[in-house]
């Protein structure tokens, strides 16, 4: 299950005539830095909430799956790639208000509990979207706007995963922003550090962590529309996904934005690299560097404790 | 009684001295009618199911009785100690391809073999995993236990991935196949599926009866002070690190031995039984029947695999979502577990009966 999914971003994308050493390196290293900002993208919402709140969604692996079939439905139904996005990041920003209104909002604190209830949501979301869509794989059409390839001498790259990588530098500009430069920004820090001396300010932090939620689960809906080209979406790839999260996350860093990006572009280059130097341990080279990371450095490599 | 864990009792060494101390005659008598009869009929009436029960049932039984283990095996940890893990499916799947890769690979038949050997080897991978988990686990309750979770469900992630990866030894991905009955448990005795129920009943009682021994002695009242309140327990010059460590290799043995029993029951083990489903589903099985009892995973493990099997007679492709449901269920309304409502319930019972 998960190990179709890993194998994805390198199956055969990038077409490398003759080319030696240095091309297979150099093709290598792009596809590691566009599978790293899927990751970033992919990891942004949940470190968001998890970061931000201490809330954890498990059930963050199955969000993104759920934006990838909500966008894949309106897509081939409207045929418009823009509003498929649109509604992908609506569509599960909604569902994702409702675990946090209805479930998480009475469990603060109680992280086992919290992370076992997300489970179970991911569970059944799974299995609703198997339900509805089928248990067959779904590939995402490329926008016409991104088809085709760039050159580089002998090289050849797609031009759509350039333009995942604009849109993961985008979303981080936007959420570093947000983070440093804004009073959400500044109440969001301030409740990471005290959560009642933010309350007792005449802040309603319950509303801010509402909308927070709201924000993470609609970016997991919208990387799993922008990586449906890519990744494709089959209703089981919750769990590899979720996984790969965590090891983003943690190996970045909770709490920072910039953490989550230098996790992203670790597990993405080791994991790229990985399969295409040592294949024979390509399945766990990054759960390698994610207990490393734990042991020696249980806050991540940039980053707060969060507890 | 003393089955239940209750916060802030017993938190110190004299306490437990006395617990333990305090007329054994009167405190068995007291404890016979609500706890030790329900129990003995419970475990009379499982072995006169099959005389009485089609096979398949015979069969679910079965699974049933390995679950449990596995489910009390891990509440050592969760219910006990305190220490949630994410992980414990690995030491279950560990336990089951220990005991497969030596019938099929090594040619050792002898089941009390294969099963100390599981048991040990087990026990050693969790001596080795805990020492790294419990670096970033901290100290007392207010410490949040997310990365020793994490850490614990890498472990199992990446024992799965290691089992996908060694195919020569393990099968790969589509598993270990061709474990048979156990041989040699008595000599001329032939195990098949009907006497492997009572082979499975028979260790299956004993791990418990070692595990409540164990949760029930001194050492088992020192995890709940440290349950309780870790900080006051070192101050009480507790080396509450060792208990825990202690704790996480008992709980992977034990757990190990819940695997071996598995592995002869499905004669195949696939990478899955170590990685994050399996351990879903016995995380279920102790928050259904409630982690501060010591039987309540026994009564997770009967509904969990009851309504699993129910669930692929009458709609196998929505169990993850019968599962789903489950656990939201059982964490928004009842975090108890039914185990504290059956025993609750039960006690009621008995005091109106007596008086």
């Amino acid at each position: 299950m998960s190990a179709g999914l890993l194998a994805g971003p390198t199956d055969g994308v990038l077409v490398s005539t003759p080319g030696g050493r240095v091309s297979t390196f150099i093709i290598t290293t792009l596809n590691g830095i566009s599978y790293a900002f899927i990751l970033f993208l992919l990891a942004a919402g949940f470190s968001l909430t998890f970061g931000v709140m201490g809330v954890i969604n498990l059930a963050h692996g199955a969000l993104y799956v759920l934006g990838a079939y909500f966008g894949l439905a309106i897509v081939n139904s409207l045929g418009s790639f823009w509003a498929g996005v649109v509604v992908a990041a609506v569509g599960v920003g909604l569902v994702g208000l409702g675990i946090y209104f209805f479930f998480l909002r009475h469990l603060y604190g109680k992280v086992p509990e919290q992370a076992v209830l997300t489970i179970g949501l991911g569970y059944a979301l799974a299995n609703i979207i198997l339900w509805v869509w089928g248990p067959f794989a779904k590939m995402g059409m490329t926008p016409e706007l991104f088809v085709g390839v760039v050159r580089v001498g002998d090289l050849a790259f797609p031009i759509y995963r350039l333009f995942i990588v604009g849109v993961g530098i985008a979303v981080l500009i936007v959420l570093w922003w947000m983070q440093d430069k804004t009073r959400v920004g500044a109440i969001i820090r301030a409740g990471m550090d005290n959560k009642e001396m933010t309350r007792s300010l005449g802040i309603n932090y319950g509303l801010v962590s509402t909308a927070v939620f709201l924000f993470g689960a609609a970016l997991a809906g919208f990387a799993g529309i922008l990586g449906a080209p890519v990744l494709g979406a089959f209703p089981s790839m919750g769990d590899a996904l979720l996984l790969l999260t965590l090891m983003v996350v943690v190996v970045g860093g909770t709490g920072y934005i910039q953490g989550t990006v230098l996790g992203a572009l670790i597990i993405g280059l080791v994991d790229t690299f990985g399969k295409a130097y040592i294949p024979q341990a390509a399945l766990f080279t990054s759960y390698v560097i994610f207990i490393v990371v734990l042991l020696v450095r249980p806050s991540g490599l940039i980053g707060r404790k969060v507890f | 009684m003393a089955t239940q864990v209750k916060p802030g009792v017993f938190t110190g060494k004299l306490f437990a001295r006395r617990a333990v101390a305090t007329a054994p005659a009167e405190r068995s008598a007291r404890a016979f009618l609500p706890t030790i009869l329900p129990v003995i009929v419970i475990g009379v009436l499982i072995l006169l199911l099959p005389t009485f029960v089609p096979s398949y049932i015979q069969s679910l039984v079965t699974k049933m009785m390995i679950f449990a283990l596995f489910g009390v095996s891990m509440n050592i940890l969760w219910g006990f100690a305190g220490i949630p893990t994410f992980g414990h499916a690995a030491f279950f799947g560990f336990g089951g391809y220990c005991a497969g890769i030596l019938i099929v690979h090594g040619g050792v038949g002898n089941f009390w073999i294969n099963l100390v050997l599981a048991f040990l080897l087990t026990g050693l991978l969790a001596a080795g995993l805990g020492i790294p988990a419990f670096r970033v686990y901290g100290v007392g309750a207010s410490d949040n236990p997310i990365y020793f979770l994490l850490v614990t469900l890498a472990f199992g992630e990446l024992l799965s991935r290691v089992a996908i990866s060694a195919r020569s030894l393990t099968g790969g991905s589509t598993g270990l196949a061709g474990i048979p009955y156990p041989q040699g448990v008595l000599p001329g005795l032939h195990i098949n599926s009907h006497s492997f129920y009572f082979l499975t009943f028979v260790i299956v009682v004993v791990c418990l009866f070692l595990i409540y021994r164990l949760v029930n002695s001194h050492y088992g009242y020192a995890l709940r002070g440290i349950h309780d309140n870790e900080r006051r327990m070192q101050a009480l010059g507790y080396n509450t690190w060792l208990y825990k460590y202690t704790s996480y290799i008992v709980a992977g043995a034990f757990g190990g031995v819940a695997g071996v029993l598995f592995a002869y029951f499905g004669g195949v083990m696939v990478p899955g039984n170590m990685g994050m489903a399996m351990t879903d589903i016995v995380f279920l099985i102790v928050i259904l029947g409630s982690a501060s009892i010591y039987l309540g995973p026994i009564v997770g493990a009967i509904v969990v695999v009851g309504v699993e099997y129910l669930a692929s007679l009458y709609v196998p492709d929505r169990w993850p979502l019968i599962m789903g449901a489950i656990i939201v269920f059982v964490i928004m309304v009842i975090p108890q577990g039914i185990g504290v409502l059956l025993l609750t319930g039960w006690r009621r019972l008995v005091r109106h009966g007596a008086s």
